[in-house]
């Protein structure tokens, strides 16, 4: 979790109290930065990106009330995101882009670093299978614990744990032997 | 544990690395994975969806109350409330950065966007008309959106160097794009070839319209429905 959604006992005891619009704006101010960079790999695409983020963040002021404490957040958020996301696929995938036609343009379009380096990381981890890319998105991209992915996912604890294993081991091993070893961005091994 | 939670806290996880050079090695190996990945995967949230974020919310208590909006309805009448209120209002939100005096480049992140996006959705025109109103009706102004049967679909997108609303328009002779870039108005209206397409850029408060069509007489009928309807004020 990051800093801002870090709050200090005293104020996640007040936390209910806050105004609807305050929380809402510290909502904004803490998580919609992690989001948006959640949302752009997701999409794929910078405008289906800020469209599942605005009417993830109109679904959550919707239920605002729902949420009681601060900590809770940005799970909360993420929860809520995932599934606008789901929903909009299903409505709108000719717009999403195959994973094979991802390149390099297409990347430095959304704004990544287009350096080899970046892109051989993005091109492992999109190479991922979903049920292990899913886990290790959350806990880098949006920082959450091993506990909290497990919530999220509705999964247990230990099925969390081993999917981050098996996805940063794939990750090494694409990144050792396939994708761009020459670019050096893991040394050892990959078991 | 290396693998799962290279940053976990675990007591015994630390103690066994702070012993084992190959195990601290092997974890610095990780974590620098994850961090060179998580640059990888860095960008900038555009500085006005922030605002959106915050007028969505505004909009919303009011599109409660009509059970059957449809959730892209809501996003065109946000985009079309921001193109109306985006005259009133022009410092409530900032959509894109000061535009250039240069017509060619505003010209040409227009057209660069939609030749990047060819595919435009269609949406259904009477309930986004009714949503629009409704919406700019609670906004606290005079303003009203007049009914506009061919209004295709409307979005906030960058285009080139800007940011501003696109939107669509069906005519008699085809699809006409349009676009309000926020900004420095610019002099004169100018018509002009541009790319294959005959195009308008047109100053209006608080920025620019232009108007891309393959058609003058499109074009014409364009302009003259958005300057009824929309309140160009010129």
């Amino acid at each position: 979790m990051s800093e801002n959604s870090n709050n200090s006992d005293d104020q996640q005891v007040t936390y209910h109290m806050v105004d609807k619009k305050r929380k809402y704006a510290l909502l904004i101010e803490a998580h919609a930065q992690d989001l948006y960079k959640y949302a752009l790999w997701l999409c794929k695409d910078k405008n289906m990106a800020e469209d599942v983020m605005q009417e993830a963040f109109l679904r959550a002021w919707k239920s605002l009330d729902s949420l009681r404490e601060a900590k809770a957040a940005k799970g909360w958020l993420f929860t809520i995101f995932r599934r606008e996301h789901a929903r909009q696929f299903e409505r709108k995938q000719f717009q999403y882009q195959d994973v094979e036609s991802m390149d390099t343009i297409a990347d430095t379009k959304m704004g990544y670093d287009d350096s080899p380096e970046a892109f051989a990381l993005r091109n492992a981890l999109q190479k991922l299978h979903p049920d292990y890319r899913e886990p290790l998105e959350m806990q880098v991209l949006g920082g959450f614990s091993c506990s909290e992915i497990a919530t999220i996912l509705e999964i247990s604890n230990s099925a969390v744990m081993t999917r981050l294993f098996r996805a940063r081991k794939k990750m090494r091993h694409i990144l050792v032997h396939e994708s761009a070893p020459e670019l050096g961005l893991v040394r050892g091994s990959s078991s | 544990m290396a693998l799962s939670d290279p940053h976990s806290g675990d007591v015994s996880f630390i103690e066994h690395g702070a012993e084992c050079p190959d195990c601290l090695r092997y974890v610095g190996e990780v974590r620098q994975m994850d961090a060179d990945l998580v640059a990888s995967l860095d960008a900038k949230m555009p500085a006005d969806l922030m605002a959106r974020l915050q007028l969505n919310q505004e909009l919303s208590d009011d599109a409660i109350g009509i059970p059957s909006i449809r959730r892209y309805a809501i996003a065109a009448s946000v985009a079309v409330a921001l193109f109306v209120g985006g005259f009133f209002l022009s410092n409530q939100f900032s959509l894109n950065t000061e535009i250039n005096t240069d017509y060619e480049k505003l010209l040409a992140g227009v057209v660069q966007h939609m030749n990047e996006q060819p595919m435009t959705p269609v949406w259904e025109n009477a309930q986004a008309n009714r949503t629009v109103n409704a919406l700019l009706a609670s906004y606290g102004s005079e303003l009203k959106l007049k009914q506009m049967d061919n209004l295709q679909f409307g979005r906030i997108c960058p285009m080139g160097q800007y940011r501003g609303l696109h939107a669509s328009l069906d005519t008699d002779e085809g699809q006409i794009t349009f676009a309000y870039i926020k900004g420095e108005p610019l002099g004169d209206l100018l018509d002009v070839s541009y790319e294959g397409y005959i195009t308008r850029v047109k100053p209006v408060r608080g920025g620019n319209l232009l108007i891309i069509s393959r058609t003058q007489k499109s074009l014409e009928q364009a302009d003259r429905e958005l300057e009824e309807a929309m309140y160009w004020d010129i």
